[in-house]
């Protein structure tokens, strides 16, 4: 087990999480206003629901969760993003969200994290997305760091 | 029930957005975006130098300048998708994204989603199977995918 300390640090089969937070207004319309994402149903009053995108922030916090120590020595550049959505995600839901390091691999010099996710509401356990994010985790390829 | 979709699209029908250009202010608003998020009190948050809006910070990191967040893409291909589907897109479907290309400041972004497949579904629904991309103004694919798309009976 990696976790605990850096993200570049993770190995296959780290668990990170669950963990629990609400779905705010104040999240949908921010994230839906920083990504030109201006439909009423993510950013007005009556009954919003969250871009199933938002899913990729989970990550980051399932990171800050199972990596206090922060990214490591180089930027992670996002690679994939792959989402399947089974149900809505309604603003007040209480949400439950936990991910595994799948695969970690090398090619052409880079090295590739996966971690696979799991979005639930936490009243009933009901699967709402189901997440597989791909990062790099430098941009420089190995043979041009110094 | 009428079994009609909301939308009707022909196998090989194109969605195409308006062209945008990548600006600093793009890729700084979805760099800001993540601390707001994960703060969540009601005021905007930012964070320390990035690849996407420090460009000293990312030539340091081997690149040629500062380059978007490819979910910036990720979600003007969603919004795209929005603008056709309405909230059925964010109830059941699937969007899947690949970065092959980085996007540079000022390249101009173009996003499209193409019907690839249509089948109606026993519960009257209308599956969509998209390929979706964002290409610049050369056609030059930065981002590419696939969306599967459920469109309710009207």
């Amino acid at each position: 087990m990696a976790t605990g300390g850096y993200v570049c640090d993770l190995e296959v089969g780290d668990r990170i999480g669950p963990v629990e937070y609400t779905m705010s207004a104040f999240v949908v319309r921010e994230y839906s206003h920083a990504n030109e994402l201006h439909h009423d149903f993510l950013q007005g009053i009556d009954d919003p629901l969250a871009p199933p995108t938002l899913i990729h922030l989970d990550k980051l916090r399932l990171y800050r969760h199972g990596c206090p120590k922060g990214t490591g020595p180089s930027a992670r550049i996002h690679y994939e993003y792959d989402a399947t959505i089974h149900g809505e995600v309604r603003v007040g839901d209480k949400l439950s969200v936990s991910g595994t390091v799948s695969e970690r691999y090398e090619r052409r010099g880079r090295e590739y994290v996966v971690m696979e996710m799991e979005l639930r509401r936490a009243a009933d356990n009901a699967l709402l997305i189901v997440y597989r994010d791909t990062s790099i985790l430098a941009y420089a390829q190995k043979s041009e760091k110094k | 029930m009428s079994g009609a979709s909301i939308v009707d699209l022909k196998i090989g029908a194109e969605l195409r957005s308006a062209p945008r250009p990548m600006t600093r202010e793009r890729m700084r608003r979805y760099v800001d975006a993540q601390p707001t998020v994960a703060i969540d009190d009601g005021r905007i948050h930012t964070q320390p130098p990035t690849i996407h809006d420090d460009d000293a910070y990312a030539k340091k990191q081997g690149l040629p300048g500062i380059i978007a967040d490819g979910m910036v893409s990720t979600n003007w291909i969603q919004g795209l998708l929005f603008d056709v589907f309405g909230r059925a897109l964010a109830r059941k479907g699937r969007l899947r994204t690949k970065y092959i290309a980085p996007i540079y400041e000022d390249q101009i972004v173009i996003c499209v989603a193409k019907v690839t497949a249509k089948a109606r579904t026993d519960s009257g629904e209308t599956a969509y199977q998209f390929d979706v991309w964002c290409e610049d103004d050369t056609g030059k694919k930065l981002t590419v995918g696939e969306a599967l798309v459920y469109a309710p009976a009207a």
